[in-house]
């Protein structure tokens, strides 16, 4: 059993706002008068986080995951509960804190605006203190992996979306950080420029054993990069185990979808409708969809069932995505 | 100790970088500088000229254009604000990049507004300075500064700096309070230029309101340092008010550090 490097035991935080009445009326009444609001963003979330874990850390718009790594990196102060991160509470030792952690927001940049992107990192240099070898050896790995010669030289203003993320994930890994934050790092990125940004966490992770919390939309990224994953939905956490065990609880329904060498007849169709009990059976033009619980029935026994039917010209199996197993969770946890 | 400064410099270096960029802003800048100072000057001139005696508030014509030039260039370069920056980061939610890294925010934002106080100086007070100082004795027929006298007012001049962005600072707190504060920065400047003596020099006020201002940290923003430059101040004078900075100093420092302890507990960031 290796070392906790983040652990949240119960934490909460509420948010206090004011309600503000549509329409006219509200509007001048809220000069007045407003009431107070409590929204509570994270509740009783307990967690625990090993070392060189990449875990993806995910739940719907609004569900309290950034405000969960803002408590981690010791911006924001939790309203109950504690926070640790290498044994540190971020939030009362932000500065202490800040030096073991790397952080990207995707909606926001540490770069200085106005000024060429190698500015930053030499401004980044000084404040966290990086010796000229390591931050040679470092510039020359975000070269290699993330592309940054391109355009190390232009101002940070006149990079694009991509290259200000490649640029960003750099200023926040330049420190070496045992532990790494991103928040949504791959929003709004084209498939090669995401591909490049998991590669240089990957191989981050791998080299110096850094410990990843990532969230994100694009469950490409989970799957890609993550062994663990953990959901959280309206403040609370539901779900939190490995990949494999979430497609097994989860991914049972698989469906195969068949095409028919010659369009069965109407006896046959009837057939295939009461192939079992347990499968739902759907024609459709030029072939079938069968769909089943994987834990009722094989896949191998579906497939040698159709075809003791009629011949078969091509087969496909279609297992569960995981965009549908989190979209289900998202969904009965709505409904619920 | 170096390393503080080696990091809290790079800062103040990038901000003076960052400064030079835009071409565009950088002449306008001066353009709008020395606008500024004609108008007040002209505005002064006609006053004095349908004044029937040669002196007002104390001061005389020739003192009154050194008043002018010097009071203007000096709250330039010592008046930076800050607030408008922790505003900017609050509305935006960007806070939060500077609450991630193992700095002092106010200390960020100080070393910032010393960039661009070094950049002050040099485009384009110090040749404002300069000029002044030959009109002075070519022109108006005064002595020349004295090195002591110069030497003190820099210091003074300093003093007013941390004053001022210390004072902006606690300000600027009101951000993380009412999220928004574009309107009371514009009160406050309307204020500064009265309180301050910006815009008429303190000895034109009442003595009941002098004595009231003496116990506040405006006039030490940019009022002391000019009378001090002009020799208004004789020496023990000089070094009484140049102690009252320091202490403002200290003070403004504390009361920054007494409300962000406050607000730190309650921070929001908004934006996501």
């Amino acid at each position: 059993m290796s070392e906790n490097v983040i652990e949240l035991s119960n934490v909460r935080k509420e948010f206090v706002t004011t309600k503000h009445d549509p329409g006219w009326r509200g509007a001048v009444k809220g000069l007045f008068t407003r009431e107070k609001v409590t929204k509570v963003a994270v509740d009783d979330v307990s967690l625990a986080i090993q070392k060189g874990e990449i875990v993806g850390y995910i739940g719907s718009n609004g569900a309290g995951k950034s405000t969960t790594i803002k408590m981690m990196s010791g911006i924001l102060t939790p309203t109950s509960g504690t926070c640790m991160v290498n044994g540190l509470e971020p939030y009362r030792n932000r500065k202490k804190n800040a030096k073991n952690i790397g952080v990207v927001f995707g909606q926001r940049t540490q770069l200085w605006w106005d000024l060429p992107l190698s500015e930053t990192y030499t401004v980044l240099k000084e404040i966290y203190d990086v010796s000229d070898e390591d931050y040679k050896e470092r510039m020359n790995f975000f070269e290699d992996v993330l592309g940054l010669q391109e355009f190390i030289h232009s101002t940070v203003r006149t990079l694009s979306l991509g290259q200000r993320m490649r640029a960003d994930l750099a200023a926040a890994l330049l420190h070496n950080p045992k532990v790494l934050f991103l928040d949504e790092p791959t929003i709004g990125l084209d498939v090669v420029v995401k591909d490049k940004i998991r590669q240089a966490i990957r191989e981050i992770n791998g080299k110096y054993d850094t410990t990843v919390l990532l969230t994100t939309h694009d469950l490409n990224d989970i799957e890609q990069l993550c062994r663990r994953i953990i959901i959280i939905d309206a403040g609370k956490k539901i779900y939190d185990s490995t990949l494999n065990q979430l497609k097994k609880d989860h991914g049972y329904r698989c469906s195969i979808l068949f095409e028919w060498k010659e369009l069965p007849d109407s006896e046959k169709l009837e057939r295939l409708r009461n192939l079992s009990e347990k499968a739902v059976f759907e024609g459709q033009e030029r072939g079938g969809k069968v769909t089943f619980n994987k834990n009722e029935l094989s896949v191998a026994e579906v497939i040698a069932g159709v075809m003791r039917i009629l011949e078969v010209k091509d087969i496909q199996i279609k297992e569960t995505e995981l965009t549908d197993i989190v979209k289900n969770i998202y969904q009965n946890r709505a409904e619920a | 100790m170096t390393k503080f400064f080696q990091v809290y410099w790079t800062f103040a270096a990038n901000q003076i970088k960052s400064n030079f960029v835009y071409k565009g802003r950088f002449y306008l800048f001066i353009i709008r500088k020395f606008l500024g100072m004609f108008i007040y000057y002209y505005l002064w001139m006609a006053i004095y000229a349908s004044s029937p005696s040669g002196q007002l508030g104390g001061f005389t014509r020739s003192e009154m254009i050194l008043y002018v030039f010097l009071s203007y260039t000096i709250a330039d370069i010592v008046m930076i604000g800050i607030s408008s920056e922790i505003g900017k980061d609050v509305l935006d939610g960007s806070v939060a990049m500077n609450l991630v890294k193992p700095i002092n925010y106010r200390l960020y934002l100080t070393s910032k507004a010393l960039g661009v106080m070094i950049y002050r100086i040099i485009v384009p007070s110090v040749f404002i300075w300069a000029g002044l100082e030959i009109y002075k004795v070519t022109a108006l027929g005064m002595a020349v500064s004295s090195p002591s006298q110069i030497g003190l007012a820099l210091i003074s001049i300093l003093l007013s700096f941390f004053i001022y962005v210390f004072f902006d600072y606690c300000f600027g707190m009101l951000a993380f309070v009412t999220t928004y504060i574009f309107g009371m920065t514009i009160i406050k400047n309307a204020a500064l230029n009265l309180l301050t003596g910006r815009l008429i020099p303190i000895s034109f006020f009442p003595a009941v309101v002098q004595e009231i201002f003496s116990f506040l940290p405006f006039t030490a923003m940019t009022y002391v340092p000019v009378m001090i430059w002009m020799g208004k101040y004789s020496g023990t004078e000089a070094l009484l008010q140049l102690g009252k900075q320091a202490i403002w100093v200290v003070l403004l420092y504390l009361l920054g550090s007494l409300l962000w302890k406050k607000i730190e507990k309650r921070l929001v960031i908004l934006g996501g």
